[in-house]
C-alpha cells in the first residue's frame, strides 16, 4: 500500500517537475522577446498595462467630475484624461470602479488600470499606498441643505443626520468637525447620498463642493458653508511608477501653457 | 503496458497537475505585495475589538431578525400557495414571482431610497430598518418555494390519518404536516441562512450609521482608515467563523435525523 502510494507521488512529482521546467522554459520567450520590441523606435512614450492605451479608473458618475456622455468619458477628470492621452498617444479606455478600491490603491496594485482619475484629493495617507501626481484642482468642501433648512452651519447638525461618501476626506472632515451627537450616514456613492436627502433620509449632504454646486443648482437644496482644506486633487498611480507620473505631469503642465486647462475649468467651474 | 501500471500513471498526473497548480500559484504570486496589503497583523490587532462587537455582531443581528422574519412570512406565503381559495393562491404565487426575480439590491434601494421619496415617508427604523425590511420581502419569496415543497413532500397518508382522527384541517397543518416538512426543508433553508449572512452587506448602499456597520462595511470603513487592505481579510475570516459552526451544527442535526428515520 504505502509503497505504491511513494510510486504514484513520485511519478507524479516527476511529472510536476518536468512539466514546471517545460513551463519556464516557453515563459522565458516571450519577455525577451518583449524587452527586444520595447526598447524599438515609434512605440507610446510610457509603459501601460495594455499596451499603446491608457486605462483609467474612475468612481462614476461623479459630476462634474467624473461623467459617462455615451461612451465617453467627460467631467473635468474626464476631459483631462481624454486630452492627456492624446498628448501621449495613447487610446483611453476607461474603467468604473468603488472608489474605496481607487483610493486604497488596490486597483492599481492589481493592475486594472494605469491612472485613477476620479476627484482624489491629495492626502498623506493615501500618499502610503498611492502616488499622486501634480494637484490639478483645489478641492473645497461643502454643506448642502434643502433650502430653506434650519441648518446654517456646520454646528447646526447637532442631532440631525448629516450624509457623507465612503472613503472621502469630506467623511474625514465631519467626522472632525461636526458636533458629536451628528448622525453620520455613510453612502457608497453620490447617487444614493442625493436619493437620501431628495427623500428626506438625511438632513445634509457633506462633500466637495463642485458635486454639491450641481444639486444646488435646480433650486430644491443650497450649499449653506464651504470649507477650504487646503488640499488639492491629483491623478494617482501605482507606487513606484515615476515614468508615468512624469508623463502626466509634463501633460498637465502643457495643457496649462497652452491655454486647455483654463478653458475646461471655465466650462465646468464657471462662477456667474 | 499492465493495466495496474496505466492506471497508477493517471493517477500520477492527476497528482502532477495538482502538485503544479500548487507551485506555479506559490511561485506566481508576488508575496511581498500580499503581506505588505492583506496580512498586516498591526492593523488586523487594531480591529479589535469593534471587529466583533459592531461588525459581526450587527452582521448576526440582521441576519437573525432578517431570516426569522422572512420564515415567518414565508409559512404564511406557502400556505396560501397550498390553499384552496384561488385569490389567496395568486396572490401568494404573484409575492413570489415577483421578489424572486428581482436582485436584493434593488429592493434594498426601493425601500431605503425611493420609498421615501415617493411617499414622503420614512420606514420606521431608518436606514437599517428599511434594509432589512426588504431583505425580509426578498428572502420571504425564496423561502416560501422551500417550504412548499417541503409541505407536497410530506407523504398524503399522514394528512388522512390525522383527519380520521377527528383532528381539524388546521390543527393538521399546525401539529403534523408543517413539524415534518420543516424537518425536510433545514438543509435548503440553511442555505438561506447563509446566503442572508452574506447579503446583509447589501444594506450599506442605502446608508449606514456608525454604529450599524456590518462586517464588510466595517471593514470597507477600516480600509479607509488603515490605508491598508488587511480588514477585508480579517472580515472573510469573521464570516467563515460565523458560518462554518452553522453549516457544521446543521449537518450534524441532519445526521441524527437520519438515524431517527
Amino acid at each position: 500500500m504505502t509503497t505504491r502510494l511513494t510510486r504514484t507521488l513520485a511519478t507524479g512529482a516527476a511529472l510536476a517537475l518536468t512539466l514546471t521546467m517545460a513551463a519556464c522554459g516557453s515563459d522565458d520567450e516571450p519577455s525577451t522577446g518583449s524587452s527586444g520590441s520595447g526598447s524599438g523606435g515609434d512605440e507610446p512614450t510610457v509603459q501601460t498595462i495594455n499596451e499603446g492605451t491608457l486605462t483609467v479608473c474612475s468612481d462614476i458618475p461623479y459630476p462634474p467630475f467624473d461623467v459617462m456622455d455615451g461612451a465617453t468619458f467627460t467631467g473635468f477628470d474626464g476631459d483631462l484624461v481624454n486630452e492627456i492621452a492624446d498628448g501621449l498617444g495613447l487610446e483611453l479606455e476607461v474603467r468604473d470602479s468603488g472608489f474605496d478600491g481607487l483610493q486604497s490603491g488596490l486597483s492599481l496594485n492589481s493592475n486594472q488600470c494605469d491612472l485613477v482619475a476620479s476627484a482624489m484629493t491629495i492626502t498623506d495617507a493615501r500618499e502610503e499606498n498611492l502616488d499622486f501626481t501634480d494637484g490639478y484642482y483645489d478641492s473645497e468642501q461643502s454643506l448642502l441643505v434643502p433650502t430653506g433648512s434650519d441648518i446654517q452651519s456646520i454646528e447646526d447638525l447637532a442631532g440631525k443626520k448629516v450624509g457623507v461618501q465612503q472613503g472621502t476626506t469630506g467623511k474625514a472632515y465631519t467626522e472632525e468637525n461636526a458636533p458629536s451627537d451628528a448622525e453620520i450616514i455613510t453612502f457608497p456613492s453620490d447617487a444614493e447620498m442625493y436619493s437620501a436627502i431628495k427623500g428626506g433620509s438625511v438632513d445634509a449632504l457633506l462633500q466637495d463642493l463642485p458635486v454639491n454646486i450641481t444639486h444646488a443648482e435646480d433650486g430644491q437644496f443650497e450649499v449653506v458653508e464651504t470649507y477650504s482644506t487646503g488640499e488639492e486633487y491629483g491623478f494617482a498611480v501605482k507606487q513606484g511608477n515615476t515614468e508615468l507620473i512624469d508623463a502626466v505631469n509634463e501633460q498637465l503642465a502643457a495643457l496649462r501653457e497652452d491655454g486647455t486647462y483654463d478653458k475646461l475649468y471655465e466650462k465646468y467651474f464657471s462662477t456667474e | 503496458m499492465r493495466r495496474t501500471t496505466r492506471k497508477r500513471l493517471n493517477l500520477g498526473l492527476l497528482y502532477g497537475v495538482f502538485v503544479l497548480a500548487v507551485v506555479a500559484l506559490v511561485l506566481l504570486a508576488d508575496w511581498e505585495a500580499i503581506n505588505k496589503n492583506f496580512f498586516d497583523w498591526e492593523v488586523a490587532k487594531g480591529l479589535w475589538p469593534e471587529i466583533v462587537t459592531i461588525g459581526a455582531k450587527n452582521t448576526v443581528v440582521f441576519t437573525l431578525i432578517s431570516f426569522f422574519g422572512g420564515l415567518a412570512l414565508a409559512v404564511v406565503l406557502a400556505l396560501m400557495r397550498l390553499s384552496p381559495v384561488g385569490p389567496y393562491r395568486w396572490l401568494a404565487t404573484a409575492y413570489i414571482e415577483f421578489f424572486r426575480g428581482l436582485p436584493a439590491l434593488l429592493v434594498i434601494v426601493a425601500f431605503g431610497l425611493a420609498i421615501p421619496i415617493a411617499f414622503s415617508w420614512q420606514p420606521p427604523g431608518g436606514f437599517v430598518g428599511a434594509g432589512i425590511a426588504a431583505l425580509i420581502v426578498v428572502s420571504s419569496a425564496y423561502m416560501a418555494e422551500t417550504l412548499r415543497a417541503g409541505i407536497q413532500a410530506v407523504p398524503k397518508g399522514q394528512t388522512e390519518a390525522a383527519r380520521s382522527l377527528g383532528m381539524s384541517a388546521g390543527r393538521t397543518t399546525v401539529s403534523i404536516v408543517l413539524p415534518q416538512a420543516f424537518r425536510i426543508v433545514i438543509p435548503p433553508l440553511t442555505n438561506e441562512f447563509v446566503l442572508l449572512i452574506k447579503d446583509t452587506s447589501l444594506l450599506a448602499l442605502i446608508g449606514v450609521a456608525f454604529g450599524d456597520r456590518e462586517l464588510t462595511t466595517f471593514a470597507r470603513d477600516a480600509v479607509v482608515s488603515t490605508t491598508n487592505s488587511t480588514p477585508l481579510i480579517a472580515a472573510a475570516v469573521m464570516y467563515l467563523v460565523i458560518t462554518l459552526p452553522l453549516t457544521q451544527l446543521v449537518s450534524a442535526l441532519e445526521r441524527r435525523q437520519q438515524k431517527a428515520r
